[in-house]
């Protein structure tokens, strides 16, 4: 079930597959640190142990009536390792939603499977004791919470619940879904930093439209793949058979730029951009802008990859994924282009998540 | 100057010249032969995909925000064939690169952008007007120049894309040699300078590339303009005629000890001795056939005085102002150099212009012939030397070409006077003979025609009895021209004689 090397589609996550799944979970956002890697993986993979593995279920294979919650973290990744979860903020988080409406949730599914907010939803579905949908709002990470397919397919996104590590916990109903993100966020600092999140209430059938499928389960392979250390130029190959990724260029890294553009308070102390020099094909100047993730990819000027597509640099000589924290110049690196789920390149869905919205005027390159 | 106005786009380098763009740092220049026909303002991407080509960009607001913009902006603008592009200041060594990379020109200002693109955009549509200013500009550099050296070195700075040499004759004397060879697609623009009495003195030529259309007028007119800087420093060196004499003479020293080093270490190819440099800097032409000129005084009286030296070369250059003039020992050196070896119409012309002077200062011409390179100038110079000597039997302004003289030259350096005093030592009998002139000439016709009585005679016009008994009363008196002994040295005396006394009776200055 989890050997090595499976592509498709997996029935259930288990103890030996919650590193698979962190390591995917990392490549669908490359901008967050391993700060508290240990600490979750070590929880999840206990919980999994005292519970069993929890059932991963296609939305079809759900009955359409079964009532379903995401779930996910919101704010800062450091406060998240600094002030570890108690363990029940998830689960409280979500009965609480129930209490709200009087349902009963038959399963949970992940807001956005990427980064630590891939791994909760599994936490939530072990405590609860129900299925998880292989299916999530984001097929990767955006900013704002109503970045989500369910929002593009007129699911509501409140009524939503934070529960925050100090017990203390915020729900919010709001009538447009923009308006729940701003007022969450004036709440998570003082909910300790990060905070639990349920939010999207809604059905299977529901979910059967307005959610990105397989999502779940692919994080999981290319968790798998990437933990294998292969060569890089065979690991992009495969990567490339499960996510349709592929390589824009290899260079050296050759200069950090701070802040080339005025920035708004929302954009993290990132380097904002990234010069590298490619080493074989062309030898084109390839400029990698940063926001809180990699937002475009110039070539000698000339935009070759932007958001919506997920890009991310594999660093040559380790044969791992490159955390942005951690580029340093000299170091030789391959980018990597893997298209975004269908959804985000709609009008609408390049309007939410697209090139315009990181203040870079300029169409996609698919669209030109 | 010539006032043409030109409709011709203004090119990039144009517009680099004067401000608001002389200011501007130029990160990557790529080619300022460009012309620019129109300014864009372009503050959205959308603007600059609109650009027509050959518009110079200027990116304000959302296009100028730096990093990636800029880089985007590079790309259009090479995507579109735009001549530049303006940028506010503060790209990174990154976009430096780009720029190079897409040959792109980049010019970073620290002006406000919309002022930068109006006052470009107004010389833009009047090229003339920005053109008349960077001449004005143009001017001004001049003007703080007072060395031929300095002014074309502003010239080929102004210029940029076009080697400008200055040309006398066929020499380069300051500039860019890269301004003579022809090439495809290069135009030739020459410009004459003249020297005083506005003979033609020298030329200004540029290589004007064929792709910057108009830029052959714009060129002409900058070589105009630096005309007169070019005579004012001419002048400016030949009216300090001391230190321009000790400079060629020294310059001249210097070449005859490079001759002299080379034929040393054995036969020397003309082509191996290698022109100085310095050589070309005084005007001075040694590459192709010299043709020496020596000048000298008919009685050798010493070196000559520098007050000589001055008259004597204000009237040898009044026609050839280039060429050199060097005080030596006995006399005045000078030489014509020609491509052609026997192109001597520019010397005789010189040299007959010359001969009024010649008589008034008592001086005779020797030419040498034409030899190649500098060691052919050395050689032609002692043939020349030569030629004067010989010629100072002809009197005053007398010329003599080498290559009518040769053995009887020898002659030319028997010390006359002194052997003459010798004939009133040893043969004070004849010397004190009121006919001894006509036994002197008598004897000495004998001896030449080889003791023939009869053709003597006849070389004389008198009869061969005549010749009978003046020979009879030379022997007498001491002549004794049979004396195998004595006979090569009473010739020479006869000679020495001979020559004297027809000379005391030509006419003097």
């Amino acid at each position: 079930m989890s050997e090595s090397g499976y592509v498709g589609a997996i029935a259930s996550i288990g103890v030996e597959d919650v590193q698979a799944l962190y390591e995917g979970a990392k490549f669908y956002s490359p901008a967050v640190g391993d700060a508290g890697r240990a600490s979750l993986t070590s929880w999840l993979a206990g919980l999994l142990e005292r519970n069993g593995p929890v059932p991963l279920r296609r939305v079809e294979a759900m009955d359409p009536d079964t009532p379903c919650v995401s779930v996910c973290v919101i704010g800062s990744g450091s406060a998240l390792a600094d002030l570890p979860p108690v363990g029940d903020e998830f689960e409280s988080a979500i009965r609480q939603i129930e209490r709200l409406s009087g349902v009963r949730f038959g399963a949970v599914y992940p807001l956005a499977a990427a980064t630590v907010s891939a791994l909760v939803p599994v936490v939530a579905a072990s405590q609860l004791g129900v299925p998880l949908l292989d299916a999530d709002g984001m097929g990767r990470t955006y900013a704002l919470i109503h970045h989500t397919a369910m929002d593009l397919a007129g699911v509501p996104v409140t009524p939503l619940v934070a529960q925050g590590p100090t017990g203390e916990s915020v729900l919010i109903e709001v009538l447009a879904a923009p308006r729940a993100d701003r007022l969450l966020r004036a709440n998570v600092d003082t909910l300790g930093g990060w905070a639990a999140l349920a939010a999207y209430p809604t059905t299977a059938g529901v979910l059967r439209r307005a959610a990105l499928p397989g999502t779940v389960s692919r994080i999981v392979n290319v968790g798998r793949l990437l933990l294998e250390r292969m060569d890089p130029d065979l690991l992009i190959t495969r990567l490339g058979a499960i996510t349709g990724c592929s390589r824009v260029g290899r260079g050296r890294i050759v200069e950090l730029e701070h802040l080339s553009r005025p920035s708004d308070v929302t954009i993290p102390a990132h380097p904002s951009s990234l010069v590298v020099d490619e080493t074989g094909g062309l030898g084109r100047q390839l400029r990698i802008e940063l926001r809180s993730e990699i937002v475009a990819v110039f070539a000698d000027g000339a935009l070759v990859a932007a958001a919506p597509d997920l890009l991310c640099l594999l660093d040559v000589s380790r044969g791992e994924l490159a955390t942005l924290d951690s580029l340093e110049p000299g170091a030789l690196v391959d980018v990597l282009v893997t298209p975004a789920d269908a959804v985000w390149y709609s009008p609408e869905g390049t309007r939410m998540v697209g090139l315009g919205s990181h203040g870079i005027p300029l169409d996609h390159p698919r669209r030109r | 100057m010539k006032q043409r106005p030109s409709t011709f786009p203004i090119t990039l380098g144009e517009l680099a010249r004067i401000q608001p763009l002389a200011s501007a740092a130029g990160v990557h220049v790529a080619d300022p032969s460009r012309p620019v026909e129109q300014v864009v303002l372009a503050e959205t991407f959308e603007r600059l995909r609109r650009a027509t080509p050959h518009s110079l960009v200027v990116l304000h607001r959302e296009a100028a925000t730096g990093g990636w913009s800029l880089a985007t902006a590079l790309h259009l603008a090479w995507e579109r064939n735009l001549p530049a592009v303006v940028a506010p200041a503060g790209a990174s060594p990154a976009s430096a690169a780009l720029a190079q990379r897409l040959k792109m020109s980049l010019l970073l200002i620290d002006a406000d952008p919309v002022d930068v693109a109006l006052r470009l955009a107004g010389q833009v549509e009047v090229p003339a007007a920005a053109r008349a200013l960077r001449q004005a500009l143009f001017a001004e550099r001049l003007a703080d120049q007072t060395g031929i050296r300095g002014i074309l070195g502003v010239l080929n700075s102004e210029l940029e894309t076009v080697p400008v040499a200055l040309l006398v004759g066929d020499a380069v004397v300051a500039g860019r040699t890269a301004a003579v060879h022809e090439g495809p697609g290069v135009t030739r623009v020459e410009v004459e300078v003249q020297g005083p009495g506005r003979r033609p003195w020298a030329r200004l030529v540029a290589a004007v590339p064929a792709n910057g259309a108009g830029a052959g007028e714009q060129v002409e007119s900058l070589l105009w303009l630096a005309r007169p800087s070019l005579q004012a420093a001419w002048a400016h060196t030949r009216l300090d005629s001391s230190t321009h004499a000790a400079h060629e003479q020294a310059a001249f020293g210097l070449l005859r000890r490079l001759a002299v080093e080379r034929s040393d270490a054995g036969p020397v190819d003309p082509a191996e001795v290698d022109t100085p440099s310095w050589s070309s800097e005084l005007g001075w032409q040694v590459d192709a056939a010299n043709r020496a000129v020596w000048l000298a005084p008919l009685h050798a009286s010493g070196a000559p005085s520098e007050e000589r030296t001055h008259l004597i070369r204000a009237a040898w250059q009044r026609s050839h102002a280039t060429w050199p003039l060097i005080a030596e020992a006995d006399g005045w050196i000078s030489w014509h150099s020609s491509t052609d070896p026997d192109d001597v119409a520019p010397l005789r012309q010189a040299i007959a212009g010359f001969r009024d002077s010649a008589a008034a200062h008592g001086l005779v011409i020797g030419i040498g012939r034409a030899h190649q390179g500098v060691p052919g100038l050395m050689r032609s110079l002692a043939e020349a030397r030569l030629a004067a000597h010989v010629a100072r039997e002809g009197g005053p302004a007398s010329v003599q070409w080498f290559d009518q003289v040769g053995a009887p030259a020898a002659l030319a350096w028997l010390p006359i006077a002194e052997i003459a005093q010798v004939a009133d030592l040893c043969l004070a009998d004849l010397m004190g003979a009121r006919d001894r002139d006509a036994l002197v000439h008598t004897v000495l016709a004998v001896l030449d025609c080889g003791g023939s009585l009869s053709q003597a005679s006849q070389r004389l016009g008198v009869h061969r009895n005549t010749v009978l008994a003046r020979l009879a009363r030379a022997r007498q008196l001491g002549l004794t021209y049979d004396d195998p002994g004595q006979r090569l040295a009473l010739h020479v005396l006869c000679y020495a004689l001979a020559t004297l006394w027809d000379a005391s009776q030509s006419p003097m200055p």
